[in-house]
């Protein structure tokens, strides 16, 4: 009897124990962290960035500026899916964004040994809100990611936008500059894109600073200083080599446009067993026959054959399709090429802005964007264009001017979704009409604003139609 | 102390030695004679007393003068003076009604009467009239106030019980379960997602054997709930095991045995007039559609190439699922004397399902064992351990090539060329583009679940003193969960193979100390207790997803080109104060006050204390007022008003960044981390709310218990109203602030409804027929959101439908209707194309039924029993995406009307804008291109209204006729009970406005706060069988 009473004394005793308040502070995740390395939140951004704009905007509004003779859920008619909008939006702001903000702050905290960190974290942002004015026109910007200060954030013109840009650029490149000669933040294990070479994030930083003046440009030169500060900006470096995310080309590490074939189509877009192939559109292959240009024979399976509809898939027998050397599983992400800085230079030589020759300039563009594709990328497989089939191609070109160097840019930002898209609205060039049934009456000009944003922030404008005209072009 | 005890122990002995005494035995009995076993036979004054032996003996040592007490339940008690005798027989007869007890929280047994709210109680036998494999189904139709919705065909599918109606928008909206006193697991998680291809599975109650249960008490209200604080604030269900009863003829044996028959409930109306393929022309290659050309007997290929004549190969799907069977066998052991009781059960399950290689296998083994050491300790021990083994659970929803939906059997295809599915080397031999031959999906590709459960208990009683227990008991819930799905190599959009392992470890450790103390002074009786209570629970989980296998059928990490392992925990603790004081004014007035205070880990350190009070109160004014006759003979009022809360899930206050595995692009092309070598993390998309409070319910309870001709007729009116503030949502927030939600105490859910049960014996002779009728209505309004509605956690389905909650509504689904004329409501045709538009997402009815009830006859004679359940719903919608497949693809019998004549949309009307203000209306004269274009374009651009039912419906749930052999022929055979008898379950569907399918479906399953959306669900099964119960 005693024995069972001090059995049970012990029992309760042993369990009273259990009683303190400390067993309660228990409510801290051991799988997640409350701070972020930079070099743990970068590669995220980085990957994100490229995993959801090539998928997302890549091979869904290729074929919006005609270099894919058609694609799924396309929003070329004018119809903008809720998913296309919204995905894109979310993970600009929310994945990116979100996260470089608390990187550029932690950086900015940290002192000038974490200048490089906060100048990588201000160039992506820049680069980012760029894509946005140019997907959607008036974005929030300036109250924008500030969810204590602004719950429900005002949208900013485009104009306001673009010269945010580039002044997070100029922001950037003073950061650079004024980093201290020893003791910076290694983040080269974090940055994917350049492995913490600090002096391509500057040339990066001046390109895309280039880039958006040449917008600004466009609608008000002088007012807005864009040329005078294009003069500057060109003194100093730009981007000499391809910027890119590589793709192993793994089954986890795969380029999109090749995906989605191998995914849903079958091995490969020559090989298709399970559906139609992807081709160029007419506007893009007859321009490439006409100028007998060597890229046709890189990008085309049989540049010979005509191109599909616009608006339908190739047959794959009869109609010519992209080629496996183009469409494949390691093909890079290409942020930025040289070749379009120098078709940049040409440009502003023609009209004055800078002094040089238009022509040397145009040729260097065009030669680069065609050796690119014919051997300086990652992983080519094929026959590289021979110097002399580019000297021909080149002199084929004739004189320089304003016209060609505008064909030539929309050639050279070949599947790179917002670059190109910019570049052909921007300069008309090549004319382009939307597709048949469509419900606007221009291609398509601008994404309407994603459900989700216009549903929570009453300061959404209205949708304009998508056919209307970004304030860079200047209509 | 103890030597104390002995010395007085020995001079009382020493002592009454000098006093007169002798030995007094004798013998009772009951009503018939028998000797009864058990019965208290004590020393008026004192606590001396003996306890009859199994033959009903006694033998007792008492002094002169005086006088016994016999007593026992059921029974008057019977006062007797000794006088001189030495041998006293007693005969005990029942004449007091027995005071109905049930079993409320904390495992307290209460009488029926001094309780003040409503409380529904369910015997084992109403469990095992036609037994369900998930136990939670079995509560369908039985009782008031719950909503049990099945999700599923599958075996070991998942089963919810909602209990008046959704209190919380976080989604913690599931009962406590607690068996024998121990809060167990009810957690139903998925592996993968939800809605693409969802493999459902068992939610953690399914494991209680309903043949070791032997009552369920439903706790409805807060009331009820009370003294389980936070944790029951959506109610619980206390679940109470056989124990072993006294049996004279030593230990009682019973084996029960159980086969039945599974067959599909409910089969579209399939067309045979047309064949598979589009644009009215046979393609055999051609998946989920039938609008090829009409089946004349002409020559086609074949998908295998060979040239037959085309024919219609009506219900093919009988070529595909097959019969289903179960076996339920059942062996039980039990015992019990004065000193203690126990019994030991081992149950087997078997059941292979209608869906090829669907199987489900469990065993049971429970053990229930108390003792009663001695006057003053009692030890109960229990233990149960549950294997449970699912094969080849079945893929629902979309996006997955696993999924078997009613689409995948065009009116043409022989599904017997379907085998054989793989050669000699392993490929799968299949001619379908774009899809797999059923069977390897069904045959290759593993869909497996192992799950060990332990639940343990050891409850101590102490009483020290008379009436003062100390009870402790100490409970653990531990389950062991993997599972394994893989896609063998060469499957369609998985050809290099895939496999993926998810296991899970939970663990729940619970204590309650209760001091309960009673007492009577005059007329009150005063029942105090107060108690502690700590329990936690830690859920581990580690997954591993692998593709690109070298190897098929070597499910290894380092035989995969890519492996991707996450890992998950999740732990949280409570401790609790409660205390209970029941006051009882003669037999007919009480009233409990209650008071619980929880500590929860998940809420602030410097704001994580709640008190939670409730007050119910009860009047039997039949015996108050002395007005109780024959005809009237109970009545009763009770009310309740109780406060509780809900606490926040864990880990939600801080801000984290998280480990990504992958970083997603759209169509599920992602890229996976490590990328280039570097893992990625993002931060949290809802910010977190470092100063979150729980959820604050308030509510009321009135009710009236009325009982008429001496209990042959009785009626349970309840209406009940909760208030449930604070709710914890995440609220969209614009994403422009660079997050998606913020973490939010906002809006209230107000949920009401009236709970009515009615019971009458209306024959009671040798024929006897008992009818219960269930009825129960619920309204749940949301007030207070913030923005217009937001999204239930994990209740998306796609871009058609979400599940929402609706600011100044209910809960509703949102999809997107037809383009309407605002005049007439007719929808309005494109008069360029012929077909309907699409119109703004909107609000399309509220999901949750209003209505529940049930209706069961028992029926007797001598010894046969029929017992005959019919169930149904009114309210609440479903949207079937299945019959949107079904009509899309031209399968169903409608979609064969008038196919190749021209098509015009009667409903349709047309509206022509004058351009001036004024519009132009007449019906709609717009052929389509073909009456497939009309049925295939009802849902372009995501319009979902067609889709959308209403899900009223009626069943016939079950049917059971029992034959139990008289004892005129047991006396010759060495059994006590045989029972034989023929069961069926689901039998019939009498109403329903949903074409095709089953209405009861669900596509989240139990662990997701939605429901009402359906999409390619295994199809639900109807079942019948036999039963023998032996008992020896």
């Amino acid at each position: 009897m005693k024995t069972l009473l001090s059995i049970f004394l012990a029992t309760i005793l042993a369990f009273s124990f259990t009683s303190c308040d400390r067993t309660l502070d228990i409510n801290e995740d051991p799988l997640a962290a409350t701070s972020a390395n930079p070099n743990a939140v970068l590669p995220f951004v980085f990957a994100e960035y490229s995993a959801r704009k090539t998928t997302e905007l890549g091979t869904r509004t290729c074929d919006v500026y005609q270099y894919y003779s058609n694609t799924f859920n396309s929003p070329k008619g004018g119809s903008i899916s809720s998913f296309l909008t919204g995905n894109t939006w979310a993970v600009w702001y929310t994945n990116l964004l979100g996260n470089l903000v608390l990187v550029e702050q932690d950086a900015a905290a940290a002192g000038e040994t974490s200048n490089n960190i906060q100048a990588v974290a201000k160039i992506m942002k820049g680069h980012l809100f760029f894509e946005l004015t140019s997907i959607w026109g008036d974005v929030p910007f300036t109250e924008a990611l500030d969810g204590v200060e602004y719950p429900t954030p005002n949208f900013d013109s485009q104009e306001t936008v673009l010269e945010g840009v580039v002044t997070l650029m100029d922001e950037a490149m003073d950061l650079i500059d004024a980093m201290p000669s020893t003791g910076n933040f290694d983040f080269s294990s974090g940055d994917l894109i350049f492995n913490g070479d600090i002096n391509r994030w500057r040339e990066l930083a001046n390109s895309i600073k280039i880039r958006t003046l040449m917008l600004i440009r466009n609608v008000n030169a002088s007012e807005s200083n864009a040329e005078t500060r294009l003069a500057t900006a060109f003194t100093e470096a730009t981007v000499s080599s391809p910027v890119f995310l590589k793709y192993e080309g793994t089954s986890t590490a795969t380029n999109a446009y090749f995906d989605i074939i191998k995914q849903f189509l079958g091995p490969s877009n020559e090989d298709p067993s399970n559906g139609l192939p992807f081709g160029p559109a007419p506007a893009l292959l007859n321009f490439l026959n006409a100028n007998n240009d060597p890229r046709a024979n890189l990008w085309i399976n049989n540049p010979s054959l005509p191109a599909a509809d616009y608006g339908t898939f190739p047959s794959g027998t009869t109609e010519a399709i992209f080629s496996d050397n183009l469409l494949r599983a390691d093909y890079p992400d290409i942020y930025f090429l040289p070749s379009e800085i120098d078709l940049y230079r040409a440009e502003l030589i023609l009209d004055g802005v800078l002094t040089g020759n238009a022509q040397t300039a145009f040729e260097d563009g065009v030669r680069y964007a065609v050796n690119y594709w014919g051997g300086n990328i990652d992983g080519f497989s094929g026959t590289a264009v021979s110097a002399t089939d580019v000297d021909a191609f080149i002199t084929g070109l004739g004189t320089v001017s304003l016209q060609k160097i505008h064909e030539q840019l929309w050639l050279e930002a070949f599947l790179r979704p917002v670059v190109a898209w910019n570049t052909v609205r921007r300069t008309g060039t090549p004319a382009l009409s939307p597709p048949p049934g469509a419900a606007i009456t221009t291609i398509l000009k601008r994404f309407d604003y994603p459900p989700d944003e216009v549903a929570a922030n009453p300061n959404t404008p209205a949708n304009p139609d998508t056919d209307t005209p970004m304030w860079f072009e200047d209509l | 102390m103890k030597r104390i005890i002995l010395l007085a122990t020995l001079s009382f002995f020493a002592i009454s030695c000098l006093i007169a005494q002798r030995t007094v035995t004798g013998k009772v009995t009951d009503d018939s004679g028998e000797g009864l076993p058990g019965v208290n036979v004590v020393i008026k004054g004192t606590t001396t007393g003996v306890t009859t032996d199994l033959d009903g003996n006694y033998r007792i040592s008492v002094e002169d003068g005086t006088t016994l007490i016999f007593s026992y339940v059921g029974f008057e008690s019977q006062k007797i003076e000794i006088g001189s005798r030495t041998s006293i027989d007693v005969g005990m007869s029942g004449a007091i009604e027995l005071q109905e007890v049930v079993v409320t929280a904390a495992a307290i047994e209460r009488e029926k009467r001094s309780i003040g709210y409503g409380i529904s109680q369910v015997d084992g036998e109403e469990l095992t009239v036609a037994r369900e494999t998930n136990i939670v189904s079995a509560l369908q139709g039985k009782t008031t106030g719950v909503i049990v919705n099945n999700s599923s065909g599958n075996p070991g599918g998942s089963s919810q019980v909602i209990i008046r109606g959704i209190t919380s928008l976080a989604g913690n909206n599931n009962p406590l379960w607690v068996v024998d006193g121990i809060p167990i697991f009810n957690d139903q998680t998925v592996t993968g997602s939800r809605i693409s291809g969802n493999r459902d599975t068992f939610n953690g109650a399914a494991v209680i054997n309903p043949d070791d249960v032997e009552s369920m008490s439903i706790l409805k209200g807060a009331a009820a709930t009370a003294l389980y604080g936070s944790r029951a604030a959506a109610g619980a269900i206390i679940v109470t095991t056989k124990k072993g009863k006294i049996n004279k003829g030593g230990p009682q044996v019973a084996v029960n045995s159980t086969f039945r028959v599974d067959e599909l409930f409910r089969v579209p109306d399939m067309q045979y007039e047309f064949a598979g393929g589009a644009f009215a022309k046979y393609d055999s290659s051609v998946v989920a559609n039938a609008f090829g050309s009409r089946i004349n007997g002409q020559l086609v290929n074949n998908h295998l190439g060979e040239q037959v004549e085309l024919k219609a190969h009506k219900k093919n799907y009988k070529d595909f699922y097959e019969t289903g069977k179960t076996f339920i066998n059942n062996i039980a052991i039990a015992d019990a004397n004065e000193r203690g009781d126990y019994r030991f059960s081992v149950t087997s399950l078997n059941q292979d399902g209608v869906l090829p290689g669907a199987s489900l296998d469990r065993l049971t083994v429970s053990m229930n064992a108390g003792v009663k050491h001695n006057d003053w300790l009692n030890t109960r021990f229990g233990i149960q351990y549950i294997s449970s083994d699912v094969e080849g659970t079945g893929a629902q929803g979309a996006n997955d090539l696993n999924i078997i939906g009613w689409t995948t059997f065009t009116p043409t295809t022989d599904f017997n060329l379907f085998k054989p599915w793989i050669d000699e080397s392993g490929n799968q031999i299949n001619n379908i583009v774009g899809s797999n031959n059923p069977f390897w999906t069904r045959f290759e590709n593993i869909n497996r679940r192992e799950d060990d459960r332990m639940i343990a208990s050891l409850t101590q009683v102490v009483t020290p003193v008379e009436n003062v227990n100390i009870t402790s008991r100490i409970g653990y819930d531990y389950n062991v969960d993997r599972r394994l799905l893989t896609n063998r190599v060469g499957t369609i959009t998985a050809l290099t193979g895939t496999f993926t392992v998810d296991n899970f470890i939970r663990e729940q450790f619970n204590w309650d100390l209760i001091a309960d103390y009673s007492t009577k002074f005059g007329d009150i009786s005063l029942s105090a207790l107060g108690g502690y209570n700590f329990n936690s629970r830690e859920t581990r989980q580690e997954t591993l997803e692998a593709s690109d296998l070298a190897i098929p059928e070597l499910f290894t990490p380092s035989a995969s080109q890519t492996v991707v392992p996450t890992r998950d925990f999740v732990k949280v603790a409570l401790q609790g104060a409660y205390a209970q004081i029941d006051l009882r004014y003669k037999n007919w007035l009480t009233l409990t006050l209650t008071g619980r205070n929880d500590w929860a880990s998940t809420l602030p350190e410097n704001n994580r204390s709640y008190f939670y009070p409730s007050v119910s109160t009860a009047f039997v004014f039949t015996d108050a007022l002395n007005i109780g006759n024959d005809i009237f003979s109970f009545g009763k009022l009770r009310a309740s008003w109780a406060e509780v809360g809900n606490f926040a899930n864990a880990y939600a206050l801080n801000f984290r960044f998280f480990p990504e595995s992958v970083a997603d692009g759209q169509y599920g092309l992602d890229l996976n981390f490590p990328f280039l070598g570097q893992l990625g993390f993002n931060k949290t998309n809802i910010i977190p709310n470092q100063a979150l409070l729980p959820e604050e319910q308030t509510s009321i309870e009135v009710g009236t218990e009325l009982g008429f001709f001496n209990g042959r007729l009785s009626a349970d009116l309840t209406y009940f109203k909760s208030s449930n503030k604070n709710q914890i949502i995440n609220q969209p927030i614009p994403e422009s602030t660079g997050f998606g939600f913020r973490t939010a105490n906002a809006a209230e859910l107000v949920t009401s409804g009236i709970e009515l049960r009615f019971d009458a014996q209306i024959l009671n002779g040798d024929f006897k027929w008992k009818t219960i009728v269930n009825y129960s209505t619920n309204d749940i309004k949301v007030k207070d959101l913030g923005s217009e509605f937001t999204v239930l956690p994990g209740a998306s389905a796609f871009n058609s439908v979400q599940i929402v909650a609706r600011d100044g509504g209910s809960l509703e689904i949102l999809g997107i209707p037809y383009l309407r004329d605002s005049l007439s409501g007719r929808p309005i045709i494109d008069p360029s194309t012929g077909r309907r538009q699409a119109g703004e997402a909107t609000f399309l009815g509220e999901i949750f039924p209003s209505v529940a009830w049930g209706w069961t006859n028992q029926l007797s004679y001598k010894g046969i029993t029929l017992s005959v359940t019919v169930d149904g719903k009114i309210g609440g919608k479903i949207k079937s995406a299945s019959v949107e497949g079904l009509w899309d693809g031209g399968f169903t019998s409608e979609t064969a009307i008038n196919r190749q004549g021209t098509f015009i949309d009667r409903e349709g009307i047309i509206v022509i804008d004058n351009g001036d203000g004024t519009f132009t209306r007449r019906d709609n004269d717009v052929p389509v291109r073909s009456t497939a274009d009309f049925w295939e374009t009802l849902s372009n651009n995501s319009v979902t209204e067609h889709s959308i039912f209403d899900a009223d419906f009626i069943k016939l749930r079950e049917i059971g006729i029992s034959y139990s052999f008289p004892k005129s022929i047991l006396s010759n055979l060495p059994f006590t009970t045989v029972q034989v008898g023929v069961e069926g379950r689901n039998l019939a569907l009498l109403y329903s406005k949903v074409p095709h399918i089953d209405p009861e479906a669900n596509l989240f399953g139990a662990g997701s706060a939605g429901f009402g959306v359906e999409r390619n669900n295994v199809p639900s099964t109807r079942s019948y069988g036999v039963n023998l119960r032996l008992v020896f």
